[in-house]
């Protein structure tokens, strides 16, 4: 035990992941290549499941979650690029009381501030549209139940995950280079594309990454802002779970959506060095 | 100078603008739990605390908070214990698969939740175990095990070994060393390793919608009681359920406070 104690202490996360991770996902890699509606497992495998998932109509919830999750990436790092920024520009008392107070609903739970963020955009009655009616007699509709709103959803709810990691890459900056750059007459799109982007790249990576990854499952947004606007991925699996007991079909999309991550997981994976950011 | 104090205006705005987006829906939720009709018409004619009365009145509040917790704290003390020993390998000992460990070891960080509680939920089915609590608990684990891991890493990378060393040599037993030296070093990793635990666990809706069975958590019941069924009883114990976990996550800090300030320092 002496010898080689890493191995051993690693042992116990092992078996978990083992177990619990990848176990779970063989099985389901397994059911995926049955034939429709089978329960048992069988050794009777073929890809029908995946040539009918496309002829069938699920090419259109994979799509809206990819661009769903996509989109929500690309507007949480615009947003999070010029805060993160200003809080560490300005580091100090005040910024860690935002950064705190970011934070903070990330543990509040999603189904609490989806339900929040329907009840203020409600037509008529709703907190907005209502104070606007009563204060300003102004009468406003509503993007409750469109794919806007689905998509606010997932931008409100995925921000922090975008933030923290942007704000590990933008301290990653030095601010002698920035001004190096300047002093070199490079102006302030050439600081943020020559300069500051590719030195904050780990923390963006993470951050793009960590959002798209989450907003590629992501249906609480949908099924509480998007009302049938809009069928998500996850949505059609649990729904041939559920409703239409067909496993194979429903096991074979999962796989669909387990080989985008891991399409984007794992080239971006071998670039980074997490445990190097950690150790900073 | 001029322009200097324009841009400080610029900022404060574009994150006073950020924090308002924030927090406008938990403000709202607030707002919701003050009413007293089934459909919302705010302003609301009368405000009133009859949501909270019920909510109070209710054995279903009871009981969400019975299940989340009897969850909260299961994925804590395994994800503290799992995590410490996982920081062990991740973090301390240099071995020969340590890098591919570190790389593995987040993959459930960097994977769609409810996916992996649907492919939880299909092996479950397969192999004829009934979701209850408990396999929400697992289905935690898996994604909240990784993180505690980690942040206990961030505090093993910063732990100099040579004073478990310098302790041995002082003829301190393993025990010993473990409990009067290792421990206490790593306490405040250990502890915001417990936090996060707690937290994440508390909240979570997309892995416990598909592997917690007929044992509903707090965020479920929110969830589908949002969809169908509203009343203002949802909001408000919604806000009782957030401010619960404010509760023991302030009465976990005062104990750290009281256990540890005078060694602290």
């Amino acid at each position: 035990m002496r010898r080689n104690p890493g191995l051993w202490y690693a042992m116990p996360l092992i078996l978990m992941m083992l177990l619990f991770f990848a176990a779970p996902l063989v099985i389901v890699g397994w059911y995926s290549l049955m034939p429709p509606r089978s329960f048992a497992l069988t050794a009777d495998l073929g890809l029908q499941n995946y040539r009918s998932a496309f002829t069938e109509g699920y090419g259109r919830p994979l799509m809206w979650s990819i661009i769903g999750a996509a989109l929500t990436t690309l507007v949480t790092a615009l947003l999070a690029w010029p805060t993160a920024k200003i809080l560490h520009h300005h580091a100090g008392r005040w910024a860690s009381l935002v950064t705190a107070l970011i934070a903070l609903p990330i543990f509040i739970s999603e189904s609490v501030r989806l339900f929040g963020l329907s009840v203020f955009l409600m037509p008529g009655g709703g907190i907005l549209a209502g104070t606007l009616n009563a204060v300003f007699d102004v009468q406003i509709g509503t993007i409750l139940n469109t794919r806007l709103a689905a998509l606010v959803g997932m931008i409100y709810i995925h921000f922090p995950f975008m933030l923290f990691p942007m704000l590990l890459g933008v301290a990653m900056i030095p601010a002698d280079r920035i001004e190096a750059a300047r002093d070199l007459g490079a102006n302030r799109w050439a600081v943020l594309r020559e300069v500051e982007l590719p030195l904050a790249a780990p923390g963006l990576l993470v951050g793009g990454l960590l959002t798209f990854v989450l907003c590629l499952g992501a249906n609480a947004e949908a099924a509480i802002l998007g009302g049938r606007a809009v069928t998500v991925i996850t949505a059609a699996i649990e729904q041939r779970f559920n409703y239409a007991q067909d496993w194979p079909m429903g096991a074979a999309l999962t796989v669909l959506v387990i080989l985008v991550t891991a399409a984007l997981v794992f080239p971006a994976l071998r670039r980074i060095d997490l445990g190097r950011i950690i150790r900073r | 100078m001029k322009a200097q104090g324009n841009t400080v205006w610029l900022k404060a705005v574009w994150i006073g603008t950020i924090l308002t987006a924030l927090y406008l829906p938990i403000v709202s939720v607030v707002l919701a739990s003050l009413a007293n009709t089934r459909y919302m018409r705010f302003p609301h004619k009368t405000w009133t605390l009859d949501a909270y009365r019920a909510a109070a009145a209710d054995y279903t509040t009871v009981t969400l908070h019975v299940i989340s917790l009897q969850i909260a704290v299961s994925v804590v003390v395994l994800s503290v214990l799992l995590g410490t020993i996982g920081a062990m390998a991740y973090a301390r000992y240099d071995w020969r698969g340590r890098s591919l460990f570190q790389k593995i070891l987040i993959l459930p960080i960097f994977f769609p939740q409810p996916v992996l509680g649907l492919a939880l939920l299909l092996s479950m089915s397969a192999l004829g175990i009934a979701p209850s609590w408990k396999t929400a608990v697992v289905a935690h684990a898996v994604w909240i095990v990784p993180i505690v891991t980690l942040v206990i890493s961030i505090r093993m990378f910063g732990y100099d070994v040579a004073q478990e060393e310098a302790a041995f040599d002082l003829g301190a037993s393993r025990w010993q060393v473990a409990r009067e030296v290792t421990l206490p070093a790593l306490w405040p990793g250990l502890f915001s390793g417990a936090l996060f635990a707690f937290l994440l666990s508390w909240s979570n809706l997309p892995l416990s919608v598909y592997t917690s069975g007929a044992d509903t958590p707090l965020p479920l019941w929110l969830f589908s009681r949002t969809a169908t069924n509203y009343s203002p009883l949802v909001p408000a114990i919604a806000v009782i359920g957030t401010f619960v976990s404010g509760l023991i996550v302030l009465a976990l800090l005062g104990i750290r406070r009281a256990l540890f300030w005078p060694s602290a320092k």
